[in-house]
């Protein structure tokens, strides 16, 4: 049974045979089944998928192959290892209690947002399974559209320049990836003698160093935009800030995670000579991008962009954990993805709510709702804690990962990055107190927790407490993923033998050598 | 003789004829829908016979008109779009009181296309040009009492004419430097040649550059093409804007990756440079327009520039490339200009970017099939626009031009500032309470061609590996001696 190609096409199916539900009051409630139905149906299948796969392997498992353009090296290829895998569980967990939320309030022309939010998932989807450089690209670029159409049509009244900036600075790095993709199977066809697009087909090829740096540089950019690194983050605060609140959580949860993913299946395993090279700029710029968006979420004037600058700082942290090359760091960089995932969507389903009710966004505005609402207390103060990562939350675990494994290698890195941590209580605890502490107004009661929203905060914290008591449930089953991923990496940068967990490939094997000229294809 | 190998170009010169002599039969209801009757049947069986004529390349008249897959696919082409034409003119009013003249000279201008595309003779080859350039300058002035339409025929006349006399005279001086006006001969006397041996060659090659250039909008030779895609009536403009630009690459590819191969070193990174700039320039140029006739003939241009890539790559992948894109070029554009023409009809200045603020929300269906074209246009995956310029980008990539293909990405950076312009305006704005409202019953025909080709957009991506196989025979076709 082709499991993954079904998890991505579900989603599809269900945006496109949205166009079937009636419009009215009536496809309202139609419209709302169908989605909930279609994600929940995604969400059962990754379960499946998460048992069935060997998660001490480490390779690409449930490998679904059908030809697209053969004649041009392009296929639908898709699977899972022990890192795509969780990234999948995350989109299609998440993804079903957007849903939810979504069916609790749904927006005006409720139809074609579920649609969107569909086809969103379905790109999501996709990008974390390709195994195929092409098919990377495509999911990759394809997403942009549902999330332009989701913050252009129902966002904020800004939206018009949101919308432009964050697609230009998309497009503008991942044009340049295309070139590159397109290069690297060309090189590759000068080294191998075969012209292909498959991930696991280039890994081991021997780039000579300067291929592989601009090669790396091509798909790092588009990487940093994504993420995005300090300084190429001018489109986050738009976009985050004009998008439905429930897009914003979905943008920060989950798409956030497709420039780190990136780097760990294409940028490190395939380029490692020039993700050597440009290991410590890239951890400059977390590091950078750390403090800043510190000290910019300390003085955000409003919640939202609190949580989104507080994102910025969260995920220079993974980056740092991936480019110490270290298997400590990098498992704790996957946990860390998981965890952000799951706070940050806890952050903002808060903050909407806080907003929706009180009709105030400001941190300043607000003050003594702890008193009206000790539910909503309650969950932020767990979500608060566990985005500063206070021992004993899930975040904890993931940053202590990264922190431990960076040390090993880079010690200036480690301490500078330290500071974020320092930051991250500033700027939480400010706004837990200002919002809940103080003087008592009448809004905490009226941003008090309903039944409905404990439907999609419940299972959120729920999983964040489960994750601070049994982390090794993800990081012990990244391992071998992650070590085969980092290795080629840890070699390009000189590290002892016996750090290397994973065997090395060699592309060709040193027995096809030297490649006869009918092999090699060249004009 | 082999007639068969020329049957296609026989059977629409007939009718067009007919199409002449429906027009001025006196009973009205024949003067006004036989005329496109006989369009579409002669259409249908052109393309009828291009499709029986697939196979090993025919010759006919002495070697000097091919029959082979490249011609075959080219055809195709040209005759897909002519078709698409004639069912956007319904209604037109400028060819309302004069449809037999109008369809025998789409009809017409289509057989010189198809003539560039089987030509194996350098006379042949620009009898053709001037047969579809003849054509095209009487159907840009089709509205004549519009001061913008009779100048936009002007100006096409004028430097059409200009373009032809560079083509002539660079077939002039390659006739020169090799003493045969046949393609095959000529591909055998340049065997092994470089340009820098033979003078009189380089500036042939240069001559057809700039003759061609001007027929295929490329820069520097494009000023002519926003002011007749905005002055002619929509569907000429649609007309001219994807079948004259497949007709100028097959001519590019027939002579240059055809007949001129060993010459590539040479001619490479010429037209490397004029694809860079057109791109470059033809998307800065876009950006600044308000109106979207205007904003589809800059698109064009740079479009022309991404399709030159592929002309500089030549060989066989090259090759393949630019025919796949222009197929998908072909679909894209005439969905987009098929929503312009809808518009055009309901509100005055309905070409205007304004007049189409929510449409989208008004007319999903039209809205959503202009997106999907400008997306396209844009590169978005997974549509057909992207295949192609992936195709076109990998060519460059293998022939060692890196640089180009970068420049190609910078393009398409550039191209999305108004390409999402467009889908912003129809999407994210709430159309304004006087002018979205009037809404018009679309003609079935014109709504068909804009779903029809809405959904090819995608079609083509989805099934490009049957498409590229298509493509790569033709593709061989052309490069067998």
């Amino acid at each position: 049974m082709p499991w993954i190609t079904a998890i991505v096409l579900l989603p599809l199916a269900g945006a496109l045979s949205m166009l079937a539900v009636p419009e009215g009051a009536r496809g309202r409630t139609q419209a709302r089944a169908h989605a909930l139905v279609v994600s929940a149906a995604a969400l059962v299948l990754t379960c499946i998928a998460v048992g069935l796969i060997d998660r001490d392997l480490g390779t690409l498992q449930l490998v679904d192959h059908h030809g697209w353009a053969e004649s041009l090296g392009l296929s639908w290829d898709v699977g899972v290892d022990g890192v795509s895998v969780w990234l999948l569980l995350l989109t299609t967990g998440l993804f079903f209690l957007a849903f939810v939320a979504a069916a609790i309030r749904l927006p005006e022309r409720g139809r074609g947002f579920l649609a969107l939010l569909l086809l969103a998932e379905a790109g999501l989807a996709g990008l974390f399974v390709a195994g195929d450089l092409v098919l990377f690209y495509v999911f990759w670029e394809a997403m942009l559209v549902p999330f332009y159409l989701l913050i252009g049509v129902w966002g904020g009244s800004d939206r018009g320049r949101a919308t432009l900036t964050f697609v230009i600075y998309t497009m503008v790095g991942s044009l340049l990836m295309l070139v590159a993709i397109i290069a690297a199977a060309f090189i590759a066809q000068d080294h191998t003698g075969q012209l292909t697009f498959n991930i696991q087909e280039l890994r081991g090829v021997a780039f000579t160093e300067g291929e592989s740096t601009l090669l790396f540089a091509g798909f790092a950019l588009a990487f940093a935009i994504k993420l995005p690194l300090w300084p190429f983050h001018a489109w986050l605060p738009l976009a985050y800030g004009q998008a439905p609140i429930l897009v914003t959580g979905l943008l920060a949860a989950v798409m956030s995670k497709a420039g780190v993913y990136g780097l760990i299946r294409i940028g490190l395993p395939i380029f490692p000579d020039g993700a050597d090279n440009f290991a410590v700029p890239l951890a400059i710029l977390a590091i950078v991008g750390i403090v800043y968006g510190s000290l910019v979420a300390w003085r955000s004037p409003t919640m939202r962009m609190l949580v989104a600058y507080s994102s910025l700082a969260h995920l220079g942290f993974i980056v740092l954990g991936l480019i110490a090359f270290d298997t400590v760091a990098a498992q704790g960089a996957v946990l860390q993805m998981i965890n952000h995932g799951l706070v940050v969507a806890a952050a903002f389903a808060i903050v909407g709510i806080i907003s929706a009710r009180t009709g105030r966004e400001g941190v300043d505005d607000l003050s003594g709702m702890a008193a009206g609402a000790p539910r909503l207390a309650g969950v932020f103060l767990i979500v608060a804690m566990a985005a500063l990562a206070v021992p004993g939350s899930n975040a904890f675990v993931g940053e202590f990962f990264i922190l431990a494994g960076v040390f090993e290698h880079h010690i200036w890195m480690a301490v500078l990055a330290s500071i974020g941590i320092v930051y991250a209580a500033v700027y939480m605890l400010r706004l837990y107190q200002t919002s809940m502490n103080g003087p008592v107004t009448g809004d905490g009661r009226r941003a008090e927790l309903r039944g409905s929203d404990m439907l999609t905060l419940l299972p959120l914290t729920g999983l964040m407490l489960l994750l601070a008591l049994w982390p090794a449930s993800i990081a012990g089953s990244t391992r071998s993923s992650v070590e085969r991923a980092i290795a080629p990496a840890q070699v390009a940068a000189g590290r002892p033998a016996a750090e290397v967990a994973a065997p090395v490939e060699v592309n060709p094997p040193e027995d096809h050598l030297p490649l006869t000229s009918q092999q090699g294809g060249t004009p | 003789m082999n007639v068969a190998a020329s049957t296609p170009i026989i059977i629409m010169s007939g009718a067009s004829v007919l199409a002449l002599v429906f027009g001025v039969l006196p009973w009205r209801t024949v003067s006004r829908v036989w005329p496109s009757l006989a369009a579409v049947a002669g259409i249908g069986a052109a393309g009828g016979m291009s499709i029986a004529l697939w196979g090993d390349r025919q010759t006919a008249y002495a070697g000097n008109l091919y029959a082979d897959r490249f011609a075959m696919l080219v055809n195709v082409i040209v005759l897909l779009a002519a078709l698409a034409t004639i069912a956007l003119s319904w209604r037109e009013p400028g060819a309302v009181d004069r449809r037999g003249e109008y369809a025998a000279l789409i009809l017409l201008s289509t057989t010189g296309m198809m003539m560039v595309a089987g030509a194996g003779n350098l006379i042949v080859l620009f009898l053709g040009v001037e047969l579809l350039s003849v054509a095209l300058y009487v159907l840009c002035a089709m509205e004549a009492w519009r001061e913008r339409s009779l100048e936009s025929g002007l100006k096409y006349l004028i430097v059409g004419a200009v373009g032809s006399a560079f083509l002539l005279y660079g077939l002039a001086f390659l006739y020169g430097a090799t003493g045969s006006t046949s393609l095959a001969e000529i591909g055998e006397r340049l065997f092994a040649s470089s340009l820098t041996d033979e003078p009189f060659l380089a500036v042939a090659v240069a001559l057809i550059v700039a003759g061609l250039g001007f027929k295929a909008s490329a820069v520097p030779f494009h000023m002519w093409t926003p002011d007749v895609y905005e002055g002619a009536p929509t569907p000429v403009t649609a007309f001219m804007a994807t079948a004259t630009k497949a007709a100028a690459f097959a001519a590019f590819l027939r002579l240059f990756a055809g007949t001129l191969p060993d010459l590539l070193p040479d001619w490479q990174v010429a037209i490397g440079v004029i694809a860079g700039a057109t791109m470059i320039i033809g998307n800065v140029a876009a950006l600044l327009q308000t109106n979207l006739k205007r904003m589809l003939a800059y698109s064009g241009v740079a479009q022309a520039g991404y399709l030159l890539i592929g002309v500089a790559a030549g060989g066989l992948r090259g090759a393949e490339a630019v025919l796949y894109y222009l197929i998908a070029y072909l679909v894209m554009t005439v969905a987009a200009f098929a929503v312009v023409l809808v518009r055009e009809r309901e509100v005055a200045d309905g070409d205007e970017l304004t007049a189409f603020t929510g449409f989208g929300r008004a007319r999903p269906l039209l809205g959503g099939v202009m997106t999907v074209a400008m997306l396209s246009l844009a590169g978005f995956p997974p549509l057909s626009g992207f295949v192609g310029k992936f195709l076109l980008f990998s060519s460059a990539v293998e022939a060692d031009l890196v640089w180009l293909a970068i420049l190609g990405a910078v393009g398409s950076m550039i191209s999305l500032g108004y390409y999402l312009r467009v889908a912003t305006v129809l999407w994210l704005t709430e159309p304004d309470a006087a002018g979205s409202r009037k809404v018009l019953r679309v003609p079935a025909s014109v709504g068909s061609v804009a779903v029809t080709s809405g959904v090819a957009v995608i079609g083509l991506a989805v099934s490009a590996s049957l498409v590229l196989d298509v493509c790569r025979g033709a593709a061989e076709a052309l490069l067998a001696p």
